[in-house]
């Protein structure tokens, strides 16, 4: 089951994964009225979570290459952009590309000197943590770069005549959010069909052979140290692309986006609550995540209490991730046989 | 200039020993069962906020740290028992990474319970008065906190030398089926052991929080120094480990002392950085 992107069930993964584009695309005009701008915020969180969750899978789904420094790439995407702007007057949209290059060169030489130092998957993780609490402390404590705990006034990253268009069919107050999620949905929609592609080709193959056994891959002449190397800049460039986006969702760019607790420990329980290996798993996770902090709210701030302790129960219980783990539970239990008794009483009358 | 050299020295030397605690009960645990605890900061300042809590029925702080101890105690006692038993069902990789996170999960779901709870900083109090000798002046509670924890790891020594149960705890660590062969029950030395651990980042803690009072929020902070300092004494040197904590605490001191309190944290990290590259296969 968790090699379903691997083929298998490939008519019916691709069906599924175009009903999750369907309700994905739709979900503005079903969620969002008129004015309802919090809820435009919570759609996007939602795909730049998943973008975020995404990454992690490529990187560490893929190649056990355990990325803990997710929000700092973020951040060295959000902050070059909002920096750069500021200081040379051009346009965010000519930055961004740079921005995730960078942090995609980042990601590129952790891997690279981790694989090549052979470091396992705890030494990466530790390893990744430093850097992003260093970077934690850099964000707050370098004012004259960051803007300390205040941060930068950030908002260049709209799309004009996509605002007009859904200021219009919209309300003013959430057309510009709308149209970023679009554009973000369309960057998904990319990142995913690549990511299946890539899957569906040597590379697929050649990352399950490095997960099985890392040295009899290298004896059947799998460059591994290139494959890991390829996943963690595609993942680090991923979270420096949408990074901006995220502070952009916020307005702001502040340390306090870009913490451990706030971006890398969500995207992990998104990750393994949708299922690791799967293509459409870390876009539900996130959606559910976000949907579950929601309806914490009345929790208050005992809400970070209620995510750590689910982060146990899914490690200890539902390792291999709970949709998956259902969709297995529910072929087991012969969940099929019984719609299927269903749909033909239904239709018999 | 030298006055004030030999005091940060005194101070560094006295944080150095809190922070050799801090990553003895990491070590301990991680040479013992792969499991590298990351709750470990929460337990710190779960035991100082108990141990201040609690002055206020048994009037003395000595009285008071006593019962923040043993609460941290019964603490790793229930989580080893609650929690770690499950872990442990898993083997080789798949336990280190299933114990990061469950600990990870831990420590998150514990400083945020106690940071909803008690929002103040939480110092364990002491009269501390300076000392002048010569020059140069020395704070009492430096003393105090030198004496202390070289008392305690002398003791943890000691235990692990002398002791039955400490030799059983060093078969262990080398070799975990010649133990079982000499009639040794592994995962019961991991229990004592954990507790153990538990009770020193307990006593760490409560040592700090003499000098610099602590917040639920600064749990994680804490995490990270005793990880960086069993990384840089090697995750299974228990020797090795202390050294580095005394090494790093003067480090950490004297930067922050010349140069300042961010760029010392960013030094903090840095050597942690240069050991993972250098030595990666320390810790696998």
């Amino acid at each position: 089951m968790t090699e379903a992107i691997a083929g298998g069930h490939e008519r019916a993964s691709s069906l599924w994964l175009a009903a999750v584009f369907g309700i994905l695309a739709v979900a503005p005009f079903i969620i969002v009225g008129p004015g309802a701008t919090f809820r435009a915020r919570l759609l996007l969180t939602v795909l730049i979570f998943a973008c975020f969750a995404i990454a992690l899978d490529i990187v560490f789904g893929q190649t056990d290459q355990l990325f803990l420094f997710l929000g700092a790439l973020a951040g060295v995407g959000a902050y070059s952009v909002a920096g750069v702007t500021d200081w040379m007057g051009i346009s965010p949209w000519i930055v961004l590309p740079f921005a995730a290059l960078l942090a995609g060169l980042i990601g590129l030489t952790v891997s690279y000197v981790a694989s090549r130092r052979r470091m396992t998957i705890i030494v990466i993780a530790i390893l990744t943590l430093s850097l992003q609490l260093v970077s934690e402390v850099v964000f707050d404590s370098w004012i004259s770069l960051t803007g300390g705990t205040t941060g930068i006034f950030f908002d260049g990253l709209e799309i004009p005549f996509l605002i007009g268009l859904f200021d219009s069919i919209f309300d003013p107050r959430v057309g510009g959010r709308i149209a970023t999620y679009y554009f973000l949905l369309f960057g998904l929609v990319i990142i995913v069909l690549l990511y299946r592609h890539m899957m569906r080709s040597k590379y697929g193959l050649a990352y399950r052979a490095i997960r099985q056994d890392e040295i009899a891959a290298e004896s059947v002449g799998i460059n591994v140290i290139k494959y890991k190397v390829i996943a963690g800049f595609s993942a680090a460039f991923i979270v420096g692309a949408v990074g901006p986006f995220y502070a952009q969702s916020e307005a702001v760019v502040t340390p306090s986006l870009f913490t451990f607790v706030r971006v890398d420990v969500i995207v992990l329980i998104m990750l393994v609550l949708g299922g690791m290996r799967t293509l459409t798993g870390p876009i539900i996770g996130a959606a559910f995540v976000v949907y579950l902090n929601e309806l914490l709210r009345f929790a208050e701030r005992w809400t970070t209490a209620i995510f750590g302790f689910l982060l146990i129960i899914l490690f200890l219980y539902f390792r291999e991730g709970v949709i998956p783990k259902g969709r297995e539970l529910w072929y087991e239990r012969g969940g099929q046989a019984l719609m299927r008794n269903l749909r033909m009483r239904l239709s018999g009358g | 200039m030298i006055s004030s050299f030999v005091q940060v020295s005194i101070d560094g030397f006295a944080r150095g020993l809190i922070l050799a605690m801090l990553g003895a009960a990491i070590t301990l645990v991680f040479g013992l069962g792969s499991i590298l605890n990351i709750a470990i900061g929460a337990f710190t300042v779960f035991a100082v906020i108990v141990a201040v809590w609690s002055t206020t029925v048994v009037v003395h702080p000595f009285a008071g740290a006593i019962v923040g101890i043993a609460a941290v105690a019964l603490l790793s006692l229930v989580v080893d028992q609650v929690m770690l038993s499950s872990v442990y069902r898993s083997e080789g990789e798949e336990r280190i990474t299933v114990g990061i996170f469950t600990t990870l999960g831990l420590e998150i779901m514990l400083a945020s319970m106690l940071a909803v709870m008690f929002t103040a900083s939480y110092g364990v109090s002491h009269d501390s008065f300076l000392l002048h000798v010569g020059d140069v002046r020395i704070r009492s509670s430096s003393l105090l906190i030198i004496a202390v924890a070289s008392a305690v790891l002398g003791v943890l020594f000691l235990f692990l030398r002398n002791t039955y149960l400490g030799k059983a705890t060093r078969t262990v660590f080398q070799d975990e089926i010649g133990a079982q062969l000499c009639g040794i029950n592994p995962r019961r030395i991991r229990t004592l052991i954990f507790v153990l651990s538990g009770i020193l980042a307990g006593i760490a803690g409560i040592l700090w929080s003499v000098q610099a009072p602590m917040r639920p929020g600064d749990a994680f902070t804490f995490t990270v120094f005793a990880i960086i300092v069993s990384i840089v004494g090697g995750v299974r040197n228990i020797r090795g480990t202390i050294a580095a904590g005394v090494l790093l605490g003067l480090v950490w001191t004297y930067a922050n002392f010349w140069i300042g309190s961010w760029i010392a944290m960013v030094i903090l990290f840095s050597v942690a950085i240069v050991v993972l590259i250098l030595r990666p296969e320390e810790i696998s």
